[in-house]
Parts: C-alpha cells; structure tokens; sequence
C-alpha cells in the first residue's frame, strides 16, 4: 500500500536531478518577485518633474521652489525662460511654471499675484497633475504671507519686535508642513488599508504554482517516452497508487516552490506574522493540491509533448490573465470568468488574510472549492488512465 | 494443454483498428523451457508480449500463467513475471543501483532487500562496478543489460524477454547469451523474442514462427529445419525465410 510514495520519492529525486526544472520551479519565481516589486512596487505611484522658471529669484519664490522639490511626488527641474520655451517648441516637455519677476515683493506685501503655467496643447495628464500640486503649494506660501503681513500690521505699534514674529511663527509653519493637519488615506470598499504587496505576493504565489502545470502535464508523457509506464504497469503498482503518488510529489513540490518565495515575503519585506505566514502556507498546499490534480488531468489525455505543454499552457493563461491575479476582477464578464480559475479562489482566500486580518475559518468557501478540485481531479484522471490503452 | 505447462495461451486475438495484430494465436510453455517467437516486423510478437504481461486485454482469447488468468487475476500473474520490452525502459537521470532498487520496490521488496537484489542482479549483468552511475552515460549494451537485470528484480518465474540483444555489441550480446543460460539452469522459464537465428538457435528449447499475427511453425530449432531439408546443414534462418518468404517488411 505503500507504493505511491516510492513513486512520489522517484518523481522528486527526478526533479531535484534535473536543473533546468529547480531553476524554473525555485529560482525564477525570486527573480521575478524581485523584479516585480521593484517596478512595481514600494513608494509612491506617481511622480513627475516640475519645470520651473524663476524670473524673481526672492525670498518667496526660492521658498516655493524648496517646498516643491522637498515632496516625494516631484523632482524640480530650474530651467532659463528660453531653455524652458525652447523645450515647449520641439515638445522636450508639455508644461512649465514661470514665476514672475516682484513674486517675493508681493508675497511679502500680502498682495495677490500669478504663476504662469505654460503648456503645450492641454499639458498631458501628468502636467495637470503637477499644475495641481504646484498651484496648492503657492497658494500656501502665499496664504503664510498674507498672515504674516496680517499679524504685523495687527501688532504694529505694539512694541513686539517684527524679527521676534518670524522667529516664533517659523518653526510652526515648517512644523504645520511636516505633519499637516488634515491627512489623506486610502480606503478600499471592504474598509481596510490596501498594500501592494499584499496582492502582489499572492499573485506570484499562485501565479507559479499555475506554472507548474506544465511540468506536471509532462509526467505520465514523459513516463510513455521512456517506456517506463508500460514497465510499470507490468509490477504491483496500481494505477491509484501510480496517481497518488505523482500527486503527492507535485503537491510537495510546489509547496516547497511557495515556501521558497513565502520566507523571504515574510522575513524581509514583512507582509505579515507568523500566523500570516502558517495561513497562507496552508492555503498554497491546497492551491498546490488543485494544480496538481488538474496536470495529472492533462497528462492523463495527452499523448505527446506538445500536447501535454500545450494545454497546460492554454489553461496557465486563462487563469493567470483572468482569475485577477495582480488585480481586483470586479463586476461584468471579466468576475464571471474569474469563477473559473483557481487563481481567483487562490488569491482571494490569500489576500483576505494578508490584507483584511481575516483567518482561514473566513475563507471556507474558496479553500473547499481549492480542495475539491483537487480531489476530483485526481480521481478523474485515474479514471481517464484506466480507460486508456495500456492503462489499467 | 497440459496442467504441466506454466503458461498456456489459446486462441488470442487482438486488433488494433482494422488492423489485425494477433489472429488465434495458441501455445504454451513447459516450466523451464526457453520458448522462441520469431517473426519479422509487425509479425504480433510483441503485442503477444504485452498481453501476456498484462498491459493489454486480449479482444478474444484466454492466457494463464502459473494457473492464474492474465485477464481474470492479473494481480497474481504479476508477482510471477519479469519483463525486459523491446525498448530501454530505464530512468537514465538515476543510477543503476538506484533504477533497480526503484523496480524492487514496486515487485513488492523490502528496502534491504531490494538494495541486496540489486547488487546481485548488476553483478549477473556485469555491472556492479558502475552501480551508482547514472545510466545516461551508459553504453547502448550496458543499458540494455541494466534493461534485464530490472525484469529480474521481482524474482520471477517467468521472464519475457523482447529482443533483448537489439542494437548492441558482440560482447555485450554474448554476455546476454549466458546471462539466459545462466537463468535457464537456475530454472527461470523464458519467453524470448529475436530476429537473429542463432541467437535463437542456440538459447531457445522450442521456437514459434509468427507472421501476420499467426502463428506459422512450431516446435524445436531441429524438427523446424528437419521440416525443409536436412537439419544438420539447414539453417533456422533457412527456415524462417522458406516460412515468411523474401519480400521487404516495413
């Protein structure tokens, strides 16, 4: 009875002997995760470069410059009015902010005074954006002058040096820009805070398990190449045990892949606790069982290579590009579709603990349908074996 | 057929399409016997092979080995064979000793006892000095001797044995030539299958001719060439073209 885990012993010490398939299995998901985090992910989503002029060059106008180029979403590019307009013409950039000679002068005075912002045609999204940003943080250097201007008048007369003024309203002011008092946070629909990695995690995770479908949809192929699967089937092992056996070899195996990506998820980029980290791990060896079980479905059909490689490739795609694997699915064709991916089930049961602090008790539904996929397909496809020739 | 016959096939028939592989085909073999099937390509003797091994149901027909049913108890009649096919059927990213002691497991050996059997089946084949080389660097004659000592991993009583010596040098060949001897005088029965005449000649008891699925002569390498001429100076390769003529197979 035990024959299945000799066969599950032979199918691993196979992989672990071919180094084509380690580096697929093991070392491109990291690479690839590094590579996704990196464009991806961390940081701000937008940044733009803001290119001023500074035709006044005070007090004011340097002050502006400084709080433009001191925020994460933009990089201040200083250029002359002509190297600015000479850009414009042959459309090196869409937009420019001029500020104008007495800039300084009026914001000491209290008074009203523009910035040009000059565009080529509208200016692109991004130059609206940035024209947003830039005017909000004028608005504020001018609104502090008028203030300052406001308060000065009110005390004049009043014997309180007008130096002694700037000295204790300064600090209050740097310290009103380092910690604002009206913050923005982003909220999601389900009523917690949203990390990138928090789906993107998930998404690889399961994104490579799907991968392995190929190299599991090789295996009885691959068996009948070598002539082995007729040689096998000529000794005790039953078609069961040959079945279980190949699926607890790639259950194992790919839960060893998603252990191998889940440590340094964990440990170095910190996307959850221990008890994050035993959850998810549990639920990758269900999403394992499920994949598993659907190669051992191709395999059982397929005759050749090609066409093992190809449906498994055909199925990888479909669930990879519609089961919302680095995105929400959300309502219309694209959620129905999404129900029949394993991705989905996956991903949504994995980002419910990582993202919403729930546990696996909330996630019955997913991990059952997890689970009886594999079961299912394990059993049909020792039915399909038994029902070809040579099989038994 | 005799109750002293250890396998005994009447009447099998298998097609494969329109195709007729196998048409009533009946033999059977004495306990210790060396049993011969010749025929040229496509003549049926593999598929012959695979049914009586289990791997194909008969579409007609009845095979017993041992007293067991190939089709009604084909649990039973596994524990009794060993079957070395037509092509290598190794695992060549593992060693020798690791490939035999693999198909010791599934014969149902214990761990010690599969190692122990595996040592002695490499040392009967001449390999136990490259047991634990991968059989992808093997020569063609040095996999195909791993190929038999596999079918004997399971301590059989009958071993099929489908053109064991195809493709490999006169050594390796000869060394196959008394490895069967060997297995014969130890009172292994074998089902043995060639195209070359005196290999067949000279290991086989009895000998069959198949072609087109049937079988064509039967009975021992002397009665056949008695059959056509005088068997001191007729050959069995004589015999085999007078029966299945001298056009090209495919």
């Amino acid at each position: 009875m035990t024959l299945f885990l000799h066969i599950a012993l032979l199918e691993l010490k196979r992989y672990l002997t071919d180094r084509g398939e380690l580096a697929f299995g093991l070392a491109l998901p990291i690479v690839l995760f590094g590579l996704t985090y990196a464009v991806f992910g961390g940081g701000a989503s937008f940044h733009a470069t803001a290119n001023i002029v500074d035709l006044d060059g005070g007090p004011g106008a340097r002050e502006l410059v400084r709080r433009l180029d001191a925020l994460d979403t933009i990089t201040v590019r200083e250029r002359t009015l002509e190297s600015a307009d000479a850009a414009l013409d042959r459309s090196a950039i869409l937009a420019a902010f001029i500020i104008p000679d007495g800039f300084s002068e009026a914001i000491e005075a209290g008074e009203s005074v523009s910035l040009t912002f000059k565009r080529r045609g509208y200016g692109g999204d991004e130059g609206q954006i940035v024209a947003g940003i830039v005017r909000s943080v004028a608005q504020e250097v001018g609104r502090e002058g008028r203030v300052r201007r406001l308060t000065m008048a009110t005390l004049e007369g009043s014997g309180v040096p007008l130096a002694l003024i700037d000295e204790q309203t300064a600090p209050l002011i740097a310290e009103s820009w380092d910690n604002p008092a009206v913050g923005v946070s982003v909220r999601y629909l389900d009523g917690e805070e949203s990390d990138f990695l928090h789906r993107v995690v998930p998404g690889i995770l399961v994104m490579f398990l799907m991968f392995s479908i190929t190299l599991g949809a090789q295996t009885l192929v691959e068996e009948r190449r070598l002539g082995t699967l007729e040689r096998l089937m000529t000794t005790r092992l039953s078609a069961a045990q040959l079945f279980l056996g190949k699926f607890t070899a790639h259950v194992l195996r790919g839960s060893v892949q998603s252990l191998v990506l889940l440590v340094p998820a964990f440990a170095l980029l910190r996307v959850g606790g221990l008890a994050g980290f035993v959850q998810v791990a549990l639920i990758c060896v269900l999403a394992a069982a499920s994949v598993s079980g659907l190669a051992l479905v191709i395999t059982s059909l397929a005759r050749t290579r090609d066409q093992a490689t190809w449906s498994a490739v055909f199925i990888t795609m479909f669930m990879t590009i519609f089961g919302g694997t680095f995105f929400d699915v959300g309502d219309g064709l694209l959620e129905v579709l999404s129900r029949f991916t394993l991705n989905r089930y996956a991903i949504e049961s994995m980002v419910g603990i990582l993202d919403r602090g729930q546990s696996l008790g909330d996630q019955g539904v997913e991990l059952g349908i997890l689970a009886g996929v594999g079961v299912c397909a394990l059993v049909l496809a020792g039915a399909l074996f038994r029902t070809s020739e040579g099989g038994r | 057929m005799a109750d002293s016959q250890f396998l005994v096939a009447d009447g099998l028939r298998k097609s494969f399409g329109p195709f007729q592989a196998v048409d009533s085909v009946s033999f059977s073999i004495a306990q210790k016997e060396i049993f011969g099937l010749l025929g040229p390509n496509g003549a049926g003797k593999t598929t012959v092979i695979r049914i009586m091994s289990t791997v194909l149901k008969p579409d007609d027909g009845h095979v017993s080995i041992g007293g067991f049913s190939v089709t009604g108890d084909s649990d039973s009649v596994r524990k009794l064979i060993g079957v070395c096919p037509q092509e290598l059927a190794l695992y060549p990213e593992l060693s020798a000793m690791d490939n035999l002691v693999f198909f010791g497991r599934m014969a149902g050996l214990g761990g010690r006892q599969a190692r122990d059997a595996a040592s002695e089946n490499l040392e009967r084949v001449g390999l136990q000095d490259r047991a634990r080389d991968k059989v992808e660097r093997f020569s063609g004659g040095m996999k195909r001797r791993v190929n038999i000592a596999i079918a004997l991993m399971s301590r059989p009583q009958l071993l099929f044995l489908d053109e064991p010596t195809v493709g490999i040098d006169p050594q390796s060949r000869n060394h196959i030539f008394e490895t069967v001897e060997n297995l014969r005088s130890e009172g292994l029965t074998v089902l043995y299958t060639t195209h070359y005449m005196e290999e067949a000649d000279r290991l086989c008891d009895r000998l069959a001719i198949m072609d087109h699925g049937r079988i064509i002569s039967l009975g021992t390498p002397r009665d056949l060439k008695a059959g056509i001429g005088d068997p001191d100076r007729v050959t069995l390769e004589d015999v085999f073209l007078d029966h299945t003529g001298r056009s090209l197979r495919d």
